[in-house]
């Protein structure tokens, strides 16, 4: 390994291991534009495309959704840079659950859901603003404006699984390439 | 609930991790609840409703507090590591694939932007549909406070994705309005 590789594994620990405490809402996925701001516009760990590309990988792939920190990690510095990036990003909230487990036995139901129902208008937002973020890298060619637009009206009619959607629109850009 | 041994747990939430497209909450609530009975349903939707109310990505936060109730302090290791690595593999072996495919060959590079645009598109309907359902969801709500509900996911889109405002400050400020605006429905609705 490079020593560029060694000097990058700091920044990573440290970038995640504070975004992590940002993901609010249950997932990884209301934080995306956050994860691209640092990513790629400040570090420049990644580029737009290689962003737009791991993304991909990471929601079409089988495995929860925050798969996406361990290959932008993996991007950096190699396989060391994805086990400590998926470690940084995993550490702090898993031990708050782990104490919240502990002492949450009996908690107050209500108070957990308006907690929960707090989350859900922001993590809309997010998730919009995470699919306009994308398409600025992704749809560089009219084909793939046409799929961002026609995934975007059939999916809200029609609930499939992520795979289903990422497979015809590959194989629907490879066709018409 | 029943003790188990660290290896089981590993192996389950390996099962849990290989079989999450698009979120792990189906498969959790498959392997747990339907096929090995280690939780009831109403268990797993406790602990759920902790594993999201806290920061972090809430199928890791459940794993945590499982790994716990199964087997102690050392239940987290088994299930956060069966949860992540042998998906982490998975997802290495194909970015490793599509990076050497893409470069030589550009029809397949074609259909790596294809699927790209697919999961742009994705994003925004996934954002659409749960603000769609901010509003349909509670009919019996006055406007004003479904329309606040929607404020929020607006003022998200505008100050994240169209000004580029500094993110941490829009989701904790969004965070903090949201809850004010649910908190004050909540004593509303207790009051009448």
């Amino acid at each position: 390994m490079s020593s560029d590789a060694v000097h990058a594994l700091l920044p990573l620990v440290l970038r995640f291991g504070v975004i992590s405490l940002f993901a609010i809402g249950g997932g990884t996925s209301s934080i995306i534009p956050l994860i691209h701001d640092v990513a790629v516009r400040e570090l420049h760990w990644v580029d737009d495309r290689a962003f737009t590309e791991l993304l991909a990988i990471a929601q079409a792939a089988p495995g929860p959704n925050y798969m996406l920190i361990p290959l932008i990690g993996w991007h950096v510095a190699g396989i060391l840079g994805a086990v400590l990036s998926l470690a940084a990003f995993l550490i702090l909230p898993v031990t708050i659950a782990f104490i919240a487990g502990r002492l949450l036995h009996r908690h107050d139901n209500a108070t957990m859901a308006t907690v929960r129902g707090a989350f859900r208008p922001v993590t809309a937002g997010m998730w919009v603003s995470s699919g306009i973020i994308i398409a600025r890298t992704a749809d560089k060619a009219t084909v793939d404006v046409a799929i961002t637009v026609l995934v975007v009206v059939l999916a809200l009619r029609v609930e499939l699984s992520p795979l289903w959607w990422c497979l015809g629109a590959g194989v629907l850009g490879a066709l018409l390439a | 609930m029943n003790k188990h041994s660290l290896p089981a747990l590993a192996l389950a939430f390996a099962q849990i991790g290989l079989s999450s497209v698009g979120g792990a909450a189906a498969p959790i609530r498959h392997v747990l609840v339907v096929r090995r009975r280690w939780l009831t349903e109403a268990e797993l939707a406790e602990t759920f409703a902790i594993a999201q109310a806290l920061p972090g990505a809430s199928a890791a936060n459940l794993a945590v507090i499982l790994g716990d109730r199964f087997a102690g302090a050392l239940g987290p290791f088994a299930t956060v590591g069966g949860l992540s690595l042998p998906s982490l593999g998975v997802a290495l072996v194909l970015v490793a694939a599509a990076t050497h495919l893409s470069a030589a060959n550009a029809r397949f590079a074609a259909a790596e932007a294809g699927v790209s645009a697919a999961v742009a598109g994705l994003f925004v309907s996934n954002g659409v549909r749960l603000a769609w359902r901010l509003w349909h969801d509670a009919p019996a709500l006055r406007r004003r406070w479904r329309g606040a509900r929607l404020g929020i996911s607006l003022a998200g889109v505008a100050l994240v994705a169209g000004l580029h405002v500094f993110i941490p400050v829009v989701l904790v400020g969004l965070a903090a309005t949201s809850f004010g605006i649910e908190f004050a429905l909540r004593r509303r609705v207790a009051a009448t």
